[in-house]
């Protein structure tokens, strides 16, 4: 008797809901005889452009440092047996240590001298996934003095259209840096003015060097060179320290001016942070 | 009294000492006749007097990362490809000297200058295009005319290829200062002197390459622009 009155009730739920498909689709086709010109996806072909990839968020308190060189590519010779990997690693950890103090979280592309060190493109792919708000790459010379601060020499690009702005543009690799270079040439104005009221003599300059160009986030080169004043080399730790909290402090200044992420109607609205 | 046999003796020496003397003098003129002979037979140019002309060459000056425009006074061939190598070559020892602001070591360093037309033919832009480097994110990155564009902006433009020595990149001051600013003082040069030059590349003993020595690219096109930041005196 129940397995009677089961079967009868599973019976009449498919009855209703066919009823219930079949109504449906009466009414869907009733709706498209009166306004044909109503769009459905059986006569817009789908689009065979791919989306536009979620804007990335730029985490302000993020950092990407690049030890320039590494392993056999020694770089310069900054005295007598002064390789110029082993003074931007020593520097690296440094400007690391005092970002971190800051409350920075710090990606760097190697922590020692590997054997086989990143090409310039990896470390531009790295930068690139790390969405930091600033990419500094560190180079270090016997030639000059003080500290020179470099930007890509490439033209800022132009301000997209409106109405492109949802169009999916690739980005070229070699000029990936041109929508940045506006913020990267404010934060080398920022490093440079940290530097001068640290007594530091700064430089500041365009200059076409790997892998500025390839990347998406405002970037410098920040190169050290001897101090003239001082007549402390690159490699002096003291002058290498001076130099770490001048940056630590502009870099405070960057993060403090940098505006929250605008929400873009590819990426969803999240909560203020 | 000196024997007979003795002064015999003497008289041969002496006579064959004075053949031997003549034969020698003889073969002398025999041989500097023989070398004037075929220097005469060497074609010589006529000299040619070249009037010394004022060219502007863009100093580079290391303290303050700047590039200032100087005229000179020199002679320079009337051939372009060989007055811009000329030109190049006195640019580069104005940096070999011992007040040099921008030091670099004596030397040549130009190999060749060469002015091609643009835009290329199609077999020179190809290979150009296959030496591109790779795009991981958009592969067709290497159409971007800022960086492999063989158009010109006006008609009768031209891509100068300077061929440096690889002696000269190798023992180039390794800093990024340094060697950006020698490739803005030949960019910077070239502009000031060779209006038709649009595009500058770079090659080191004939080959691509990467950076100057370790630094500055080498692997792009520069655009021929005035890259100074000063006006000079002539000197």
């Amino acid at each position: 008797m129940t397995l009677t009155r089961t079967c009868a009730a599973v019976l009449l739920a498919a009855f209703a809901g066919a009823a219930a498909v079949v109504l449906v689709t009466q009414t869907q086709i009733h709706a498209q005889a009166q306004n044909p010109a109503a769009p459905t996806p059986a006569q817009i072909p789908t689009p065979s452009r791919p989306q536009p990839p979620a804007a990335p968020t730029t985490n302000r308190s993020l950092i990407f440092l690049d030890p320039a060189h590494g392993g056999a590519d020694s770089g310069a010779t900054l005295g007598d047996h002064i390789l110029e990997k082993d003074v931007t690693l020593a520097f690296a950890t440094r400007l690391r240590s005092a970002l971190t103090s800051a409350g920075f979280t710090v990606v760097t592309t190697r922590d020692a001298d590997p054997s086989d060190p990143l090409t310039p493109d990896q470390r531009a792919e790295t930068a690139n996934r790390s969405h930091a708000a600033a990419c500094i790459v560190l180079h270090a010379t016997a030639v000059g003095s003080g500290v020179h601060v470099y930007t890509s020499t490439l033209e800022p690009a132009l301000p997209e259209d409106a109405d492109s702005s949802s169009a999916y543009v690739p980005v070229p690799w070699e000029t990936a840096q041109a929508s940045f270079v506006d913020q990267s040439r404010s934060l080398a104005d920022i490093l440079k003015t940290a530097l001068a009221k640290a007594s530091l003599p700064a430089l500041t300059g365009q200059a076409p060097l790997r892998p500025l160009d390839n990347l998406m986030c405002p970037a410098v080169a920040v190169e050290i060179a001897p101090n003239a004043g001082t007549a402390a080399p690159a490699n002096d730790s003291d002058y290498q320290q001076h130099i770490a909290f001048a940056l630590t402090t502009a870099l405070q200044k960057w993060r403090d001016q940098l505006a929250p992420a605008p929400a873009s109607p590819a990426s969803p609205v999240g909560p203020p942070q | 009294m000196i024997p007979r046999y003795q002064r015999i003796l003497f008289w041969c020496l002496a006579i064959a000492s004075l053949l031997m003397a003549l034969f020698l003098i003889h073969g002398c003129e025999q041989t500097r006749e023989k070398l004037t002979r075929h220097r005469d037979q060497t074609p010589l140019a006529a000299p040619v007097e070249t009037p010394s002309q004022t060219v502007r060459l863009a100093l580079a000056n290391d303290a303050d990362g700047s590039i200032t425009l100087v005229e000179r006074q020199i002679a320079l061939p009337a051939e372009p490809t060989a007055r811009a190598r000329a030109l190049l070559a006195r640019l580069i020892a104005e940096y070999s000297y011992k007040d040099s602001a921008h030091p670099l070591e004596s030397g040549p360093a130009i190999d060749d200058v060469f002015l091609l037309d643009l835009p290329l033919p199609s077999s020179i832009a190809a290979k150009d295009k296959a030496a591109a480097p790779e795009s991981d994110i958009a592969p067709d990155a290497a159409d971007t005319p800022s960086a492999y564009s063989a158009a010109p902006h006006m008609p009768g433009g031209q891509l100068a290829v300077i061929n440096l020595r690889g002696t000269f990149a190798d023992h180039h001051p390794s800093s990024i200062e340094s060697e950006t600013l020698t490739i803005q003082s030949i960019v910077g040069t070239l502009f000031a002197n060779f209006p038709r030059i649009e595009q500058v590349r770079f090659l080191v003993d004939g080959q691509p390459r990467d950076t100057l020595n370790g630094h500055a690219g080498l692997a792009r096109t520069y655009q021929a622009v005035n890259t100074a930041t000063a006006q000079g005196t002539a000197q």
